[in-house]
């Protein structure tokens, strides 16, 4: 890759890339990234989409928080029991809405820990604004 | 407590650019691709199901821990490594470090970077880090992806030193402890060399080197069986473009990087054909380079069909196909 293909000019990201420069030496630049500077915008919206399609389904009682963020923070079950250190039949208990009620909260504050949130952040998803009272109930 | 004296500088991977980091602050000059190269960085592993990943994913370097394991051992350095199951411990001995003005590489959880955007924060319990300092409550990190020295809250670390999971990092750190005065740089380099085209060429393993990339070609029609909808299915397809360049591969999934190992190489070597081998992996690039670009491109338009999604396999045959045999007339060259 010649060091002008390689230039990206996304502040908000810097990488290192190896480029050709005019001399013929293969060099490290840093600069930007590709996907950062043309896709964030879509990386966005479907981040917020899938949001506001877990958020409902707490809301609709499918599913409980602990579901919306292991889905959020793509973590597997098996990746989320090792690290809360809760047995696997346990998390899978828990990512249902039904037993959501019943966890106690220090089980509530080893999920937090892996979210990287507080509990009273992971109770909020809970909250119904009017916002999500149209999505419900138009079912967008 | 003060932040150590320390040269920070961004490179192109995590652990090769920590390893890179800590011994040029410790007075041996070499680069991020010759650390690479000689470590045997480049690989190929695909993963269409396994428990710790949510998707199937592959990945385009060795395992974790062997860029430090296999230049050690080619170069004779001793590195200095320790592991916790306490964490008070293991949050004691890098502050007792610390206070020795001794910078250490840790081992962390990248998802509590939090001086990162959030929407780079994956949880991937292979990252490393730099610790070159603390003030009060905060540890002084120089992080290969970040470009300057930053600081991160001890809550934070300790998090990321400690969290569980697939690679759990267990308070893992290393820092260089010996580094011989006569290096032979030929030796690592072919040694480095020798191994780095096993992997690719002969290793008996279905998914991993060229055989590996021949499975992700073959497999990825199946991805959308995987995915909750057509929008996970694009993000999924987009992180193909993340996994090549911007997970830190310096660039087409380190094939860039490996081809600047070569061009370095083939100068302490005085091999002239490794310029030329070194063009050839540079183009190579170009094409892994340009499967990037076409992922996130049919991600973001959700041009997800089987015709599309064969595309993206013939591509990917292609490098395999040309990997093949780049691989065997390096091999050849040794």
């Amino acid at each position: 890759m010649k060091e002008k293909d390689g230039t990206i000019d996304c502040p908000q990201q810097q990488v290192i890339l190896f480029v050709e420069k005019e001399d013929g030496k293969y060099e490290p630049i840093q600069t930007g990234s590709y996907l950062t500077k043309n896709f964030l915008d879509d990386y966005e919206l479907k981040r917020r989409h899938l949001e506001e399609s877990l958020k409902k389904q707490v809301l609709l009682g499918k599913v409980s928080p602990i579901y919306y963020f292991m889905i959020l923070e793509d973590l597997t079950l098996s990746e989320l029991s090792s690290r809360a250190g809760i047995r696997k039949g346990k998390v899978r208990k828990h990512l249902e809405a039904a037993h959501f009620n019943a966890i106690p909260q220090e089980t509530l504050q080893l999920y937090a820990d892996v979210f990287n949130i507080t509990v009273p952040d992971m109770l909020k998803i809970l909250v119904v604004t009017s916002a999500d009272s149209t999505n419900t109930n138009t079912g967008s | 407590m003060n932040t150590i004296p320390y040269k920070h500088k961004m490179a192109a991977h995590c652990e090769s650019g920590a390893v890179t980091s800590l011994l040029n602050n410790a007075g041996l000059d070499i680069s991020e691709p010759l650390v690479f190269g000689i470590s045997s960085g480049i690989f190929f592993a695909y993963f269409h199901k396994m428990k710790s990943f949510a998707f199937p994913t592959f990945i385009v370097r060795n395992k974790p821990g062997s860029i430090r394991n296999n230049l050690a051992k080619r170069l004779g350095i001793k590195f200095h490594a320790e592991k916790f199951n306490n964490p008070e411990e293991g949050m004691k001995r890098l502050d007792e470090l610390l206070v020795k003005n001794i910078p250490v590489a840790v081992q962390v959880d990248f998802f509590y970077m939090d001086y990162l955007p959030e929407w780079e924060r994956v949880h991937i319990n292979v990252h490393f880090i730099v610790v070159v300092g603390k003030s009060g409550s905060k540890y002084i990190i120089s992080d290969s992806y970040f470009p300057n020295l930053v600081e991160l809250e001890s809550a934070s670390l300790r998090k990321a030193r400690f969290a569980g999971g697939n690679m759990s990092p267990k308070g893992f750190f290393f820092y260089p402890e010996y580094i011989p005065k006569e290096i032979d740089y030929k030796k690592a380099i072919l040694k480095g060399t020798k191994k780095a085209c096993f992997y690719m060429l002969k290793i008996p393993i279905p998914f991993v080197g060229i055989k590996g990339i021949r499975m992700f070609a073959r497999k990825i029609v199946e991805w959308p069986t995987f995915a909750r909808d057509t929008e996970h299915l694009s993000h999924e397809i987009m992180k193909i473009n993340i996994l090549l360049e911007d997970q830190g591969t310096g660039g087409a999934g380190f094939r860039f990087m490996y081809a600047t190992f070569l061009q370095q190489a083939s100068v302490i070597l005085g091999k002239p054909e490794w310029s030329e081998l070194s063009k050839e992996m540079m183009e190579i690039g170009d094409g892994w380079r340009e499967i990037s670009l076409f992922a996130a491109r049919i991600g973001k338009n959700r041009e997800l069909g089987l015709d599309r999604l064969k595309e993206l396999g013939n591509m990917l045959n292609g490098r395999a196909d040309v990997e093949e045999r780049f691989f065997r007339r390096l091999k050849n060259s040794i």
